[in-house]
């Protein structure tokens, strides 16, 4: 416990040098496609390989799952697995955000109707 | 216009932070309309930059699941009016 709060403690008094702040809105959803599923992505500061690694988690994790927390949950820990920590993934269909994350570490995509974001942040 | 009692869903929060977060979304809804998620996000996370320290996330919207790590005590997810806010602060650099 007296470790964790030494955490917060540090985290709060640690300076970010190479984090940016991203603004995003979700914007109206394409019209829905056949299969395969549609992509189009929004926003990206991430390496084009890194993107395409992201967009297959999340298609394969979209076949595995129905509920957008399990979804997020898959893409998250893959990507703490395969990159390092600490990601963060959100999915849905209506949200907006406000985050702040690691340089090349941010992208924001279009699956069908369901918007993916996932960044990593610390 | 507040339009309804904040609900809160889950949190790891002290008491204090988690009226701030409350208080903050209300007067955000007063800023902005319910459609302007991305707005009252940015409004409630560079406030709790400035009076929490750095580092923190915020999302906003009526249809999204997420799956996040947070530090220790930075991190609450509650329902006001017709809206979901998630806020919470990723874990601090090594």
């Amino acid at each position: 416990m007296s470790e964790d709060a030494k955490k917060n403690i540090a985290g709060a008094l640690t300076a970010r040098p190479n984090s940016d702040d991203q603004k995003l809105s979700p914007l109206p959803s394409p019209a829905p496609a056949v299969p395969p599923k549609k992509v189009i992505i929004k926003s990206a500061d991430m390496i084009p390989d890194m993107q395409k690694e992201a967009v297959d988690i999340a298609v394969a994790a979209f076949e595995k799952y129905n509920v957008e927390k399990d979804v997020a949950e898959q893409i998250k820990k893959e990507f703490d697995k395969r990159h390092g920590p600490t990601w963060h993934c959100i999915v849905g269909r209506n949200f907006g955000s406000y985050v702040t994350h690691e340089t090349n570490h941010f992208v924001y995509f279009y699956l069908d109707q369901k918007a993916v974001l996932l960044f990593k942040s610390g | 216009m507040l339009e309804g009692k904040a609900v809160i869903g889950e949190t790891d929060m002290l008491q204090t932070m988690q009226q701030d977060a409350l208080n903050l979304a209300s007067k955000a809804l007063d800023f902005f309309d319910v459609t302007e998620a991305t707005d009252i996000a940015r409004f409630i996370k560079k406030e709790f930059d400035r009076t929490h320290g750095p580092g923190w996330q915020c999302i906003v919207g009526t249809d999204f699941g997420s799956f996040v790590t947070h530090c220790c005590g930075c991190f609450i997810y509650f329902c006001i009016g017709s809206l979901a806010i998630l806020l919470f602060r990723g874990s601090p650099p090594p």
